[in-house]
Parts: C-alpha cells; sequence; structure tokens
C-alpha cells in the first residue's frame, strides 16, 4: 500500500544538487554496494512469506536501485573523459545500458536481473581501473608516523 | 480550487540529487516548484530556484541564488559550507532558464515542511 502511494506521489523528474566543485572523488563501488543491496532485498523477499516484509523490500529495493543509477549516471557524466573511449570504444553504451538495467532492477524482483546489474558495474569498475582511476579520484590512507626508539 | 491552484507547482515536482543544498535539501527529498514564482518578480540573492544547468541544458539543478548581475543573470550556488564557492564553477544562468521556486519539501514524510529563505 505504501509503495503504491510512493509511487503516485513520486517526481518525474530530479533536481541536481551534486557536488559541484567537483571533488574529484569517483569509485564504481558506491554504485555496486547499492546494486548488491538489490541483489540480497530480492533474494530475502523470495525466501520470506511475511507480506509486511516483503511490502518493506519493495520499498527499499527501489530506494537503492534508484541510488545505484544515480551513482552510475556520476561515474558516465563526470568521471569518464573523451579521452578514454580510445581504450573503451563501448564505454558510453556499458554505462547507458547499466543506467537502464539499474531501472529494471528498481521494479524487478527477479535476481538474474540484479546480477545483470553488478555485471554492468563491474565492467564500468574495469574501465575506472583501466584508466588509472583509482589513484586519481581517491584518497590514499596516511601511514601512520613513525616513532624512533 | 486548492487543487487547481497546486496542479502547476505538482506537474513540476522533482526529486533532490547530491548534497550541496543541506541541510535543507538532502538526497531523496521531493519538491513541489511554482513555475509561476518569478514570473511578476526577477529571483534575488536568497531566493531557492529549480533552474536548466548552464552546462548541460538537459539536466535540472536546484540551488540559492548567490547575487545577480548587472546584466540579470544569477549567480547560483549550494548551501553547504563546502559549495559556498561553487557559483564560477556553474556559470551565470540567464533568467528564462529558471524553472520555478521549490516551495514545499513535501516527501519524506517526517520532512515535510513550508521552505523559506532559512537554510536549515
Amino acid at each position: 500500500m505504501l509503495s503504491r502511494v510512493q509511487r503516485a506521489l513520486a517526481p518525474r523528474a530530479t533536481a541536481h544538487a551534486h557536488c559541484d566543485i567537483p571533488c574529484g572523488v569517483y569509485d564504481p563501488q558506491q554504485a555496486r554496494i547499492e546494486a548488491e543491496s538489490c541483489y540480497k532485498i530480492i533474494q530475502k523477499y523470495q525466501e520470506s512469506s511475511d507480506e509486511l516484509f516483503r511490502t518493506r523490500c519493495i520499498h527499499v529495493k527501489e530506494e537503492r536501485a534508484e541510488l545505484a543509477k544515480h551513482h552510475i549516471d556520476v561515474m558516465w557524466h563526470d568521471y569518464f573523459k573523451p579521452e578514454h573511449l580510445e581504450k573503451f570504444a563501448d564505454l558510453h553504451e556499458v554505462c547507458w545500458k547499466a543506467a537502464k538495467q539499474a531501472s529494471l532492477v528498481k521494479r524487478s524482483l527477479d535476481i538474474a536481473e540484479a546480477q545483470k546489474l553488478l555485471d554492468l558495474i563491474d565492467k564500468i569498475d574495469h574501465m575506472w581501473r583501466e584508466t588509472g582511476g583509482p589513484s586519481s579520484t581517491r584518497m590514499q590512507p596516511m601511514q601512520p608516523m613513525q616513532a624512533a626508539s | 480550487m486548492l487543487l487547481a491552484a497546486l496542479a502547476p507547482s505538482w506537474r513540476r515536482r522533482v526529486a533532490v540529487a547530491g548534497h550541496s543544498m543541506e541541510p535543507l535539501l538532502k538526497e531523496g527529498d521531493w519538491l513541489l516548484v511554482d513555475p509561476g514564482a518569478y514570473g511578476d518578480r526577477r529571483p534575488h540573492g536568497g531566493d531557492l530556484v529549480v533552474a536548466h544547468d548552464p552546462r548541460d541544458s538537459r539536466r535540472l539543478i536546484v540551488k540559492r541564488v548567490l547575487g545577480v548581475a548587472q546584466d540579470g543573470r544569477l549567480a547560483l550556488a549550494g548551501d553547504h559550507p563546502a559549495h559556498a564557492h561553487e557559483a564560477d564553477r556553474i556559470g551565470a544562468v540567464d533568467v528564462e532558464d529558471v524553472v520555478g521556486r521549490p516551495w514545499l519539501r513535501y516527501w519524506p514524510p517526517h520532512r515535510f515542511r513550508l521552505l523559506t529563505d532559512r537554510r536549515d
């Protein structure tokens, strides 16, 4: 019931209040975590016969799938640059398919579709790593200070 | 009659994505946007606006007006302290690209409230 009400109230458009600095931090793991959550939620939905729990599963899965799509869009529009196409000619197609798949997972309870989303995000992760993403977009952990004795 | 008055805002409702307008607007907030709010008067400093992103007109952005240039274009920025200097990054926005004024934060239910010039 709550899910139907929410769907009726939901906006059709998104207004971005993104970090427009830009801070330069990009990592497909943000999308993967949300996609893993969708996968696990679908598993738990299938395993449960509790209608209230299943309703909550649908509601939360929709939220996480939307977040996965958001993080995919950020990678696509903000991290990847024209020169990356020289190495990965199918970059746009992969990102587009991943975003479409996130939308599908949002409305589906088919675990195979959730796996497809994970596979597409892994392709994005591969492209991010091969284009120097980890070193250029993530802070490195600080080493502990040495104390001479 | 109330529904008829709300209809234009309802048609322009948006979901917030991103963190630059925190604490007032958080990721996932849903807003009603009045498309006629800036019909009789132009936006001025402190106003909330939803506008087409000058860097990509297919995208909508929700920001606060930082100031108005002499040519009438708007400088926009986020409320979050880390975003106080992003007006240069976004670029000046033509008033014609302003979609409207977000005036009600209606979802999630525990964050339901009218939006004013306050930043919290």
